[in-house]
């Protein structure tokens, strides 16, 4: 038997049909469709551009017909291949050497100089405008100095690394501690924590977001000026090599090199990134950035 | 800050200033550290005798092209990156790869293409320069209110007023933003860019000479610390200046954010 029930399911698929045929006509699709096509173009849209990339490189090399000005991506990659057999690694390390050195030497000096200013008001007024006054003054310009002074060697990148290094990590250290809520200081207080209490468990927590964000500035500033400092004043390390590449005319380990301080640059950011999200969960204002 | 305070913040200065003086006369070797008396005088030489003022104006010329085809072509791949969602899929990645490597670190390359010139210190900053200006406008251009765009469209007006009238004037102070710290950036690699390519040079007093490689023959030929640091202070000064000049200019752009 027929009943009503069976009517209107009939009556439904039937306008179900119609509808579905005229938004195919107008162009416009269901939600399946829609999700679909943006998985596709997620997936799609990323080999496209760098498809496109590849066959714009290969296509430039080719007309100039020089490998020395632009060499083709495929020796690129084999060259790549072939300084990671080699010299790649002490390259690596020795750049890593002036990188720990130096930012160790900046971050220390930063964060101490900000929580020494936050607890005493000479100190304050006696680092803040000499931090003012320097920090316009870009680590570059120094290499100069810094040659003349050290020689040129691993101390150059060192002491340079150390300086960028100190600007960002002290100007966040100085507004994360100044921005912790005073409220929660006062509750501490209320209920009888010592000073070194509220020190590591009040003000060092909360200024951590801005402080963390500060030492990921300084890492970046760092590698930098690493490359261009090692480039220009070090006889060691990435910069160097890309640059003693050069002076032989092997632009595809040169751009090899270059390559390699891309991918590490943009891994440490990670790292950081990854550290930040780790150390921060409870926070709500996870990525205090200041600039 | 009282009176008090201020004074005795100055007298620790000068007391520093005058033991470095005397620290650096007293060492066995005065030449290779600079001393306050020194610097200052090297500086006012420098500038009296226009070396320095020379310099710099080539430095700033050479900033200055490479600054307009980097905030030209930069805001229009960070408007089309940020309101075309296909776009950003296929650029985005190569842009953040890109922007990952050091500009210092293609100095070899750009001196292979352009020679040891002012041109590939164009190149340099041109290249360190339009990352930030990407970013902030792809950024500010992927936050446009939609109820203005909407309200746009509704009222019958076409994609391409849209783009003019709407998207790209709450597009402009975030650019301008990014114009600040490519600015900056752009300046840093300037001096680096003319470091190292001065180097190359090995007789820095070229008649193109700026700044950086100014500081190179002062460096090599010279061998004058006290010049060297006059020069760092004027590069610092001058970033100082740019960086000031675009915070007013965001300022008359965006009031609204500084009430």
């Amino acid at each position: 038997m027929i009943n009503d029930y069976h009517l209107l399911t009939a009556k439904l698929i039937i306008v179900y049909q119609i509808e579905s045929q005229v938004c195919l006509k107008r162009k416009c699709m269901s939600r399946e469709t829609r999700k679909i096509q943006r998985v596709a173009s997620a997936v799609t849209a990323p080999i496209v551009g760098c498809a496109g990339l590849y066959a714009a490189w290969t296509a430039a090399s080719w007309w100039l017909e020089n490998p020395i000005l632009l060499p083709p991506p495929n020796s690129v990659l084999t060259a790549l291949v072939s300084i990671m057999q080699d010299e790649l690694v002490g390259d690596i390390l020795a750049s890593l050497h002036h990188l720990g050195v130096g930012m160790s030497f900046g971050v220390t000096i930063g964060f101490a100089l900000a929580v020494l200013a936050t607890q005493n008001r000479l100190v304050e007024r006696l680092v803040d405008p000499l931090i003012e006054l320097l920090r316009p003054i870009s680590g570059i310009a120094w290499i100069p100095l810094a040659i003349m002074m050290f020689g040129v060697g691993e101390t150059v990148p060192i002491f340079l690394i150390a300086y960028v290094s100190v600007f960002p990590i002290y100007i966040n250290t100085v507004a994360g501690i100044a921005g912790v809520d005073g409220r929660l200081i006062n509750a501490a207080k209320v209920l009888g924590a010592p000073p070194s209490t509220i020190r590591w468990h009040v003000i060092l927590p909360s200024a951590l977001p801005m402080i963390l964000a500060g030492f990921r500035l300084s890492l970046g500033v760092a590698w930098m000026t690493l490359i261009g400092a090692e480039l220009i004043g070090g006889n060691s390390g990435l910069g160097w090599r890309a640059f003693w590449y050069e002076q032989f005319f092997a632009m595809n380990k040169n751009l090899a090199v270059i390559l390699v301080v891309g991918v590490l640059g943009f891994l440490f950011d990670g790292i950081i990134r990854l550290l930040q999200a780790r150390l921060l969960r409870w926070s709500p204002a996870q990525s205090g950035a200041a600039t | 800050m009282t009176v008090r305070a201020r004074l005795s913040v100055l007298s620790i200065y000068g007391a520093a200033l005058v033991v470095a003086e005397f620290a650096v006369r007293l060492s066995p070797t005065p030449d290779r550290y600079p001393s306050p008396t020194g610097v200052a005088t090297a500086l006012v030489r420098n500038i009296l005798s226009g070396q320095a003022p020379i310099a710099i104006e080539q430095s700033l010329s050479r900033i200055l092209v490479a600054f307009v085809f980097a905030a030209i072509a930069g805001s229009v791949i960070g408007v089309a990156i940020g309101r075309s969602r296909w776009l950003d899929l296929a650029f985005g990645p190569i842009i953040n790869a890109l922007r990952s490597i050091a500009p210092i670190a293609l100095i070899p390359l750009a001196v292979l293409w352009f020679g040891v010139t002012g041109n590939s210190a164009v190149f340099i900053v041109c290249y360190a320069a339009i990352f930030p200006i990407i970013l902030n406008a792809s950024e500010a251009a992927r936050q446009v209110d939609m109820r203005l765009v909407n309200a746009a469209r509704t009222l019958g007006a076409d994609p391409r007023h849209i783009i003019t009238h709407v998207v790209l004037p709450s597009v402009a102070p975030n650019t301008i933003t990014g114009a600040r710290i490519a600015m900056g950036f752009a300046w840093a690699s300037i001096v680096a860019a003319e470091l190292a390519i001065g180097v190359k040079l090995e007789t820095g007093g070229a008649i193109n000479a700026g700044i950086g490689q100014l500081m190179v023959s002062t460096l090599f030929l010279d061998r004058d610390v006290n010049s060297l640091v006059g020069y760092m202070i004027v590069i610092g000064l001058i970033g100082l200046l740019i960086d000031k000049g675009f915070r007013r200019l965001h300022r008359m752009r965006a009031p609204w954010e500084y009430a």
